[in-house]
């Protein structure tokens, strides 16, 4: 054990009195100091021997109750160091001392606190909140109990690549945890509960040892593939006096620059392209800062070549000719070449599957086309949860961030083009454009059916929303599953305009994650939308409440069809398997009977709402009421009952 | 038409030939594919959903009847596959009358709101 004077088992944590003030004995009872009188029964940390004169004359100073320095402020300190904006959390005393310190000494800025009334929506907020701004929130939640409502956020934000600085609060020592719930709320090793889908994780035993993992996790998070850290902080460590700031360093954060892919890979990688009759670019977390977008553009343009954007992040313009991702199947087809940029699910990609009685897959490609991966999920994997998709053999593999490795393949794929290569190319990206435009007429031709119906259909929805929204600087911060109509009907070509998806597919992410991504862009003045579906919002409906609360701009637009519509499809294919009709489909998998009333649950949480609304033709002046809310710096909710997909 | 319909149409089109005409009933049509949960998928108005894969539009359908049930029976990607005891031939065919009864598509250009 170190002897460190601030060390959490060593001489400090006993000697912890030399940073306290007495005034408060004042105040003690003669009940209090008979207690502090009787050593042996005093927890360790309380065994300090009295000057005689103050056992004899009352009041003694007894026990310390004042101390003019705490672990929690340094712990600030070091949050500082690392330009974290928030700390989103629900309250818990196991990071009180933390907690107070970044209330009174911080004055709650930098980090300014989120109340959120579920850990959950707390993490999904950092979600949401990272994919805009760039960088990560803080988010701090109660041991074992806290972090368990926290963990499915956590498991999300692992399968989406985003970082997460996620802190809990622990009682380490047995000793010193008092009460019943101290104890159920401690444990040996808290981060076991997530271990699996966090990057990295510590419990600091001394307040250097956090300073520097409080530097490391920061690191870790953002280093590719990026991926939520834990640090465990003992109560003690955070509440206690300090006996000697002046020893204790904060080591300064460098960023890890991002690797490129190796330089002869790349090399080949563009010869491949350049010769290739058909290549296809399918990406899907590849652009993580404002650049990505528009370095995927140029390697595209230079090769007049096919983009499939799997819509992990905002990859590529909607409407450039080159977008080609609702003719995936077809362009997968001819291709003889395909280059996977960050790319998870690349099999799923490449494959498609029936979901019979006896699973069927068949690769949408052709035999010999050569499909090569760029990015840095070949760099970090785990084994228990399987996010990692199915394996899919490929013939060049090259380790490196996707965006930061564009500029290289782009400059040599120039290097290689001749001016009448270039000819052919710009031929075939005639080809692909007349395609995508066939495409956006198709898009259009479809939103036109049950353009007046009611239900109203989830295109005529999106048509509206877009009206209203054109105009002004927008995000749109989430959609419902498959929601496509936006990619299909809107002009996306900021890097703002679209932030991606849960990434572990588990409901109750988009409600916070919009909030969390509103926030992010509140300070840029955009108006931030979101499509939002019933059974996500039910999970973590006091997300309402924390947009209130903190004056978020958002736009929640219900889609509102009254069920976890994805499960009752899945009981009807079950049924319909089974022979026995559908009848019952709608027993578990429906939000019906009562249906539920967002407007009046969000006007509880004190947001601005409009609906149900049930015809169509209602819903433009709804949306431009919501959106003028939206303009004054608030939340607005409408509820759109709508066809269920 | 997809591929997998496309495939199907081909290789019955001898047979189609030789099927009896039905007399359909739209009204029925509309019943079933309320109740049997084609409109869970294809929208109410037929006009197309997503379960994992995207669930083409079926309003105004230009696929024959015989391909048509062929696929009902089959139940391409993620399309639950309907026997015929859950599905009998009839309620096929008023299904497919309800379809071509449904307005289906409209001219874009004059929708301001598709050409935004
Ligand atoms: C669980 C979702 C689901 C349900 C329920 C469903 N379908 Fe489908 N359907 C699909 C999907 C997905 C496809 C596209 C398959 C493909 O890409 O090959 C499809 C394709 C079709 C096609 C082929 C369309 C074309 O133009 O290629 C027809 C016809 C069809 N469905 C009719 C029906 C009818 C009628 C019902 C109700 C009895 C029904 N479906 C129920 C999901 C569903
Ligand atoms: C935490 C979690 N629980 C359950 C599920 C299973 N699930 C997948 S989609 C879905 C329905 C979601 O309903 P909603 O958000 O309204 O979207 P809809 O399917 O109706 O479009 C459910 C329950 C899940 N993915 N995650
Ligand atoms: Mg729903």
């Amino acid at each position: 054990m170190s002897s460190k004077p601030d060390d959490l088992a060593g001489a400090g944590r006993r000697n912890f009195l030399k940073g306290v003030t007495a005034t408060g004995a004042a105040a003690l009872t003669p009940v209090l100091v008979a207690q502090a009188q009787t050593p042996q029964t005093a927890p360790a940390a309380r065994t300090v021997a009295l000057p005689n004169t103050a056992v004899e004359t009352l009041p003694p100073p007894a026990e310390p109750v004042n101390q003019t320095s705490s672990g929690g402020d340094f712990m600030v300190d070091v949050l500082k160091t690392l330009d974290i904006d928030y700390l989103a959390m629900n309250c818990a005393s196991s990071f009180r001392g933390l907690h107070e310190a970044v209330v009174n000494y911080a004055m709650n800025v930098k980090p300014e606190i989120l109340t959120c009334p579920h850990e959950e929506i707390a993490v999904s907020m950092a979600q949401g909140y990272a994919k805009i701004e760039g960088k990560p929130m803080a988010v701090i939640c109660h041991g074992t109990v806290g972090l368990q409502h926290a963990s499915m956020g956590l498991y999300n934000a692992w399968c989406d690549r985003v970082p997460i600085y996620m802190m809990i609060g622990n009682i380490i020592e047995a000793d010193k945890r008092g009460t019943a719930p101290e104890w159920a709320h401690s444990a040996i090793d808290p981060g076991g509960m997530v271990r699996d889908f966090v990057k990295w994780d510590d419990q600091p035993a001394s307040l250097q040892h956090f300073a520097e993992s409080a530097v490391r996790a920061y690191k870790v998070a953002m280093t590719a593939p990026m991926g939520p850290v834990l640090l465990s902080l003992d109560a003690e460590l955070q509440e206690n006096p300090i006996s000697d700031r002046d020893h204790l360093r904060i080591p300064k954060y460098a960023p890890v620059v991002p690797p490129v892919g190796d330089s002869g890979a790349i090399a080949e990688l563009a010869k491949l392209l350049v010769t290739a009759q058909n290549p296809v670019l399918i990406c899907d977390r590849m652009a993580r800062s404002a650049s990505g977008m528009a370095r995927l553009v140029e390697l595209a343009e230079a090769l007049q070549c096919a983009v499939v954007d799997l819509g992990g992040r905002m990859n590529f313009p909607s409407r450039h000719p080159l977008n080609q991702t609702f003719r995936r199947p077809a362009v997968v087809a001819q291709a003889d070449v395909i280059l996977a940029i960050e790319v998870n699910d690349l099999w799923g990609s490449i494959n498609s599957f029936n979901d019979r009685i006896v699973r069927v897959n068949r690769p949408l490609y052709k035999p010999g086309t050569k499909i090569i991966t760029l990015g840095s999920r070949d760099l970090y994997i785990k084994s228990n949860t399987q996010d990692f998709q199915r394996f899919n053999e490929v013939d060049l593999a090259i380790a490196g961030d996707g965006e930061g490795s564009l500029p290289a393949l782009t400059e040599q794929v120039r290097r290689l083009l001749s001016a009448e290569r270039k000819a052919a190319l710009d031929a075939r990206g005639r080809k692909l454009g007349e395609a995508h435009l066939a495409l956006r007429e198709s898009a259009k031709s479809d939103a036109t059916i049950g353009w007046d119906a009611s239900p109203i259909s989830t295109a005529r929805m999106c048509a509206e929303l877009y009206a209203q929204i054109k105009d002004e600087d927008w995000s749109l911060v989430g959609t419902g599953i498959n929601i496509n109509w936006p990619r299909r009907l809107w002009k996306m070509d900021q890097p703002h305009h679209w932030n991606g998806g849960s990434g572990g597919f588990g409901q109750g992410y988009n409600a916070p994650a919009a909030a969390g991504a509103a926030l992010a862009n509140k300070r840029h003045g955009r108006i931030s939308v979101t499509i939002q579906s019933d059974g996500d919002l039910m999970y973590v409906p006091g997300t309402l409440w924390t947009a209130a609360h903190h004056r978020i701009p958002i736009l929640y637009v219900m889609l509102n069809n009254r069920a976890y519509h994805q499960e009752y499809m899945y009981l009807q294919a079950m049924a319909a398997r089974h022979g026995r009709g559908i009848a019952n489909a709608h027993v578990g998998t429906t939000l019906t009977n009562p249906n539920i009333d967002f407007a009046t649950v969000a006007r509880g949480f004190g947001v601005y709402a409009e609906g149900p609304i049930t015809d169509p033709k209602d819903l433009a002046v709804a949306l431009k009421r919501a959106v003028a809310v939206v303009k004054r710096g608030e939340p607005a909710l409408v509820d759109v009952v709508t066809d269920p997909r | 038409m997809n591929g997998f319909s496309r495939l199907l149409a081909v290789l019955l089109l001898t047979l189609a030939a030789g099927h009896p005409a039905w007399s359909a009933d739209a009204a029925n049509g509309k019943r079933v594919y309320l109740a049997d949960g084609c409109f869970a998928c294809h929208g109410r108005a037929g006009q197309g959903g997503a379960m994992n894969y995207p669930a083409p539009p079926l309003a105004q359908t230009k696929l024959p009847l015989a391909v048509f049930r062929i696929i009902l029976r089959t139940g391409p990607k993620d399309m639950p596959a309907y026997a015929e005891n859950v599905l009998p031939d009839q309620d096929v065919a008023d299904i497919h009358a309800f379809l071509l009864s449904l307005p289906g598509r409209r001219p874009t250009q004059d929708m301001p709101l598709l050409n935004q």
